[in-house]
């Protein structure tokens, strides 16, 4: 609820998830890839397709797939068509086909087992699934260059040659992938790879006047009317645009200066605002990235933050000294502490994504040694995004 | 069987329950939610099967119970209906 003095009308719709009902500027985008899937609508069962959505962060890939999600649902509902469309964040699950397949399955059997069974079997069972319900799928895989990484051509041969091993049955399952760029493919065998690169729609950057249009409608639908002036608008279209043209990155930060506004008990949003909110946003790891991190990635991240908050004048932290760290924040959340060698393993993933810094060093007396540092997120602001994520991660428990 | 018999075990009376809440469950699944071993399960399941409430879909591997769309199994699932409405 935000109060009666607030600058937010409703700030849900400054949320990552929020799908806009249109996407301004991506009209010809969305036209194109109605036409990848016209066939398939108009003769169900006949062929599937697959498409690739590329371009670079908040370019609108993920809103462009999820709108035709939400279109396609409308539309097969006035003709009673059978179709499903899922979407689904590979990196959420590591970009493992196992857990992401089981996802898919379990959005029609809620109850199919989550473990013991392999991605073949569970990827046939979903065939048999949508031949009993005779349903077509569409499956949009986002972050399409973190499952190609982790299971490489085996698992990308196995979803886009399914169906020939079905000669004569319905073609029941298609996709959208979704990646940042197309190098990832390089990394297949020519097989798997000639199966992808057929139907792909590029999406360029948002020029500035394009972004300015994109908050506008954001913001006639989430601030009251004149909380935004557009001499701000321009600010943040400004600042977006520098940031490689990203909408996403716009949006974020409107939220965060609607927020700073609220708390300065402003009638609008200042462009004073926008200049706090543009300092607190974390350099290397945005919100909507620490979305998608473990739970006790999460707690230990949160462990890393007090021990530098606390220890203001040290760079770094040994290993050992975060472990206790992140035990004790485990403590305070009634989790039992991961193993030495899962910390390890989440350090690792967390200095990949620009989270934190671990290095190897030599010591003169002991050997190597292992340290963190955060170089380049404030310790304060880390905790408290940390701790606000943990407790929306608990209360989804 | 005898109507009696069938709905004279506790467990078989849960397990129709959860199935009725639930849809598609494997055995495993419907033992640990009503606290009983798997053989027990089992042979509750069985029964519920040859009286043709329940029927089994095999994925694969994978063997999931749901009711069977026979007369009996609308009526039970009908009774368990009605019960649960009115005890809510």
């Amino acid at each position: 609820m935000t109060s009666s003095h607030s600058v937010f009308r409703d700030e849900s719709k400054l949320d990552i998830n929020y799908i806009p009902a249109k996407l301004p500027h991506r009209e010809r985008e969305q036209r194109l890839l109605a036409e990848f899937f016209s066939f398939l609508l108009q003769y169900p069962g006949r062929m599937s397709q697959r498409v690739i959505l590329t371009g670079d962060v908040g370019t609108g890939k993920t809103a462009l797939a999820q709108t035709f999600g939400t279109e396609l649902a409308n539309q097969t509902k006035r003709k009673t068509l059978k179709f499903r469309y899922i979407h689904i964040n590979c990196r959420e699950f590591r970009g493992s086909l196992q857990p992401i397949l089981h996802q898919t399955v379990t959005a029609f059997r809620a109850n199919y087992p989550a473990r013991g069974y392999a991605a073949d079997e569970i990827l046939s069972t979903l065939l048999q699934v949508l031949d009993e319900e005779e349903t077509t799928l569409i499956i949009t895989l986002d972050e399409f260059d973190s499952l190609i990484e982790k299971e490489g051509s085996d698992a990308v041969y196995k979803l886009t040659r399914i169906h020939e091993t079905r000669q004569g049955k319905p073609q029941r399952l298609s996709f959208i992938f979704i990646m940042r760029d197309l190098k990832a493919i390089e990394q297949l065998d020519d097989s798997a790879k000639s199966t992808l690169q057929r139907n792909i729609i590029r999406l360029d950057r948002y020029g500035k006047s394009q972004l300015i249009d994109i908050l506008n409608d954001r913001i006639n639908l989430a601030f009251t009317i004149g909380a935004v002036a557009e001499d701000v608008v321009d600010l943040v279209a400004e600042l977006a645009h520098s940031e490689t043209g990203n909408a996403r990155f716009g949006i974020e930060l409107l939220w965060r200066a609607g927020k700073y506004a609220d708390a300065s008990e402003l009638s609008h949003v200042r462009a004073e605002c926008i200049r706090n909110a543009i300092s607190a946003v974390l350099p290397t790891l945005r919100r909507s990235e620490l979305v998608s991190l473990g739970f006790h990635e999460k707690l230990f991240l949160l462990a890393i933050a007090r021990y530098f908050k606390e220890n203001k004048e040290e760079a770094y932290v040994p290993i050992s000294e975060a472990e206790k760290a992140y035990g004790i924040v485990c403590e305070e959340y009634a989790e039992l502490p991961k193993s030495h060698t899962q910390v390890w393993l989440y350090v690792q993933y967390l200095s990949k994504i620009g989270a934190l810094k671990a290095e190897v060093v030599s010591t003169e007396t002991r050997g190597r040694a292992n340290r963190i540092s955060l170089p380049s997120i404030p310790a304060v602001e880390l905790e408290q995004t940390m701790q606000i994520s943990l407790q929306e991660a608990k209360g989804e428990l | 069987m005898e109507i009696e018999q069938v709905f004279s075990s506790k467990p078989r009376l849960k397990i129709l329950k959860l199935i009725y809440t639930l849809g598609q469950l494997n055995v495993s699944d419907i033992g640990r939610r009503i606290n009983i071993n798997y053989t027990s399960t089992t042979g509750h399941i069985k029964i519920l099967e040859s009286e043709g409430i329940l029927e089994l879909r095999t994925y694969g591997r994978v063997r999931m119970y749901r009711f069977s769309g026979s007369k009996k199994a609308q009526a039970v699932a009908g009774l368990i209906e009605a019960w649960e409405n009115q005890s809510q």
